[in-house]
């Protein structure tokens, strides 16, 4: 039932605006948002899903808390966007690209991390994503504008025909959404899984029952890293333009929030989780209220962090 | 060569208000393991509280500024009470989970209350004693008495919790604190009392820290993320947990930082503190005077 409106959705929006439409002309205003509106909010929510189950795997399966994920979604981001706009090459190569990219910088920044643990894993990841973020804000160079301005970025093609509306590009994130969710849930249910399950409970009996750290590590970062690029790269042509703005600690933390509010490492949370918050900060953005977002998200930190430490699914406490 | 000096001046200025934030970090590292990132929003609630004091209260500033220490060491002791306290014996990933939920929070409760934009300091505000140049370096090179006022001011507080640390009853307790709590609870010190103790110290330091930085600088909400984070990284430099080594640590980053946005680009002066940050965590985790220590799980 969900699955079929899942799938039916633009066809609801449209035959919503549809419908208010037939109601206007009879001189009746219902306050209904229109269908382009929603979609894109929906398209939106599927984003955060996409980004929220990739970063679910550091700290939700490997227990290292990663406080520097929206560098991977920068890289993924900037890789598309600069090829598409700037040598014109094809989407449909770009995003793979953009994928290799982002696991090569997982790699990058796993290598020397890999001993780390607890709080200075979580300080150095944050380093890493400001100093990204920082590199491609001030280096003109490198991005072709100031702040990280890529402009008309453009739209993929498919069979000849452009994708750019609303809900193509919601087909578009929902198959990317699937994979991802069958990529994900296939890893926690492997050898790789359970290795990185035994890793997040103890390190060192983990490692004493044979399993090769360096080796489980590194492949939990880079998968994470490669989902975080390609919602980079999907937000790149999505959005036309980017800028570095888009990209900064904050945004971090929003995706962090997502899985904390469902569950850390819990697959079914970090979607829920992704999709409640998304939508709450949209609604928080039309009221007047707006700048008090991340409030209530540190808010919302706290409290469940307080109340309810395995998220918001968890029927019991953990210990 | 006088852009050289201007820029050590300028570095040791900023390093003393670096060592006083970071101390807060470290103290509180120390003790409890965690990393308090809602220390640098108290250091920005400092700033704002001594500009409410000057602007609209018409306080003096000489007033205003133990007001702002007193009211950031409460409120220190109150996140300790309501955020931290209940997570003791969590999982150190929610405490410092929630730190950054708190200072999320206090971030934005700031900017929801004042406003995002940027406040200067009145200057009819501003003590006589603290404007104007007071030497005239070689080259052309100016100091100004507010420089030179941080810079003591800084010293005189370091030397005192120095003093404060090794000298009495509390400072004992805290060292013994840092060594093992669980041990330090059975020989019938109060831990609690002496988590909130450090709480309060170190927010009154960072009071100080904020309420310099608006004289110097300007007051904004966003103020306490980019000096906390430098703060922050000259804590780790110097060794966490080591209250000596965070004073070294942030002269030593307020040098560097202000040689290399003179010389390299100003762009670049939170990059330097990241940089310096990570290469610190990643070759000497333990710091320039921190002792190695195993790893804690």
């Amino acid at each position: 039932m969900i699955l079929i409106g899942v799938v039916c959705l633009p066809l609801l929006t449209y035959g919503a605006d549809r419908f208010v439409d037939l109601l206007y002309e009879r001189d009746i205003v219902l306050p209904i948002p229109s269908g382009d509106y929603i979609l894109r909010i929906v398209v939106q929510a599927c984003l955060y899903m996409l980004l929220a189950l990739g970063l679910n795997i550091v700290p939700g399966f490997t227990g290292l808390l990663d406080l520097g994920y929206v560098g991977f979604y920068l890289v993924g981001g900037y890789t598309a966007g600069l090829l598409m706009a700037r040598l014109g090459w094809s989407y449909w190569i770009a995003l793979p690209l953009a994928a290799i990219h982002g696991a090569i910088w997982g790699l990058l920044r796993g290598a020397p991390t890999l001993r780390l643990t607890g709080d200075y894993f979580a300080i150095v990841t944050f380093g890493f994503s400001e100093l990204l973020f920082r590199v491609v804000k001030n280096e003109e160079w490198l991005i072709g504008g100031p702040n990280g301005f890529v402009n008309d970025i453009p739209p993929p093609t498919l069979f000849g025909y452009e994708i750019y509306k609303y809900w193509q590009q919601y087909y578009h994130i929902l198959i990317l959404l699937a994979l991802t969710i069958l990529v994900v849930y296939r890893l926690q249910n492997s050898r790789v899984g359970r290795a990185w399950a035994a890793i997040r409970e103890d390190e060192r009996a983990a490692e004493s029952m044979g399993i090769n750290l360096r080796e489980y590590k590194s492949i939990a970062f880079a998968v994470s890293a490669a989902i975080g690029a390609v919602g980079g790269a999907f937000f790149a042509q999505f959005q036309v333009n980017i800028s570095a703005g888009a990209f900064e600690f904050w945004e971090s933390i929003f995706i962090l929030c997502m899985i904390v509010l469902g569950g850390v490492g819990n697959i079914k949370g970090a979607i829920i989780g992704a999709g409640i918050l998304a939508s709450l900060g949209e609604l928080l953005r039309i009221i007047p209220f707006g700048g008090a977002r991340y409030l209530i998200f540190g808010i919302i930190l706290i409290l469940i962090m307080r109340f309810r430490p395995a998220g918001l699914l968890s029927m019991r406490q953990q210990n | 060569m006088s852009q050289f000096l201007e820029q050590i001046i300028n570095g040791l200025v900023l390093g003393g208000i670096y060592a006083l934030i970071a101390v807060g970090y470290t103290m509180v590292y120390g003790i409890i393991q965690l990393i308090n990132f809602a220390h640098g929003e108290i250091f920005m609630f400092g700033a704002y509280f001594a500009f409410l004091c000057v602007t609209t209260f018409g306080l003096s500033f000489w007033f205003a500024l133990p007001l702002s220490m007193s009211l950031c060491a409460l409120m220190g002791m109150l996140i300790d009470f309501v955020a931290y306290r209940p997570l003791r014996n969590a999982p150190r990933l929610s405490a410092l989970i929630t730190a950054i939920g708190m200072s999320l929070v206090l971030q934005n409760l700031a900017r929801l209350i004042w406003g995002a934009r940027w406040r200067k300091f009145p200057a009819e505000a501003t003590p006589a004693l603290l404007t104007g140049n007071a030497i005239s370096l070689p080259g052309g090179a100016q100091v100004s008495f507010l420089d030179i006022f941080i810079i003591l001011l800084a010293v005189g507080l370091m030397i005192g919790l120095n003093r404060l640390i090794y000298l009495t009853k509390i400072g004992k307790a805290m060292r013994a604190c840092a060594q093992n709590r669980v041990a330090a609870n059975l020989m019938g010190i109060d831990t609690n009392r002496v988590i909130t103790v450090t709480f309060a110290i170190g927010s009154a330091l960072g009071a100080v820290a904020g309420v310099m930085v608006g004289l110097r600088e300007v007051t904004e909400p966003a103020m306490g993320y980019y000096k906390g984070v430098a703060a922050f990284a000259a804590a780790v430099l110097g060794g966490i947990g080591n209250i000596t080594g965070a004073m070294f640590g942030g002269v030593i980053l307020g040098v560097a930082e202000a040689l290399g946005a003179g010389y390299i680009s100003s762009e670049y002066r939170l990059a330097i503190a990241y940089i310096i940050m990570i290469l610190v965590i990643i070759f000497r985790p333990s710091g320039l005077l921190g002792k190695s220590t195993t790893t804690r799980a």
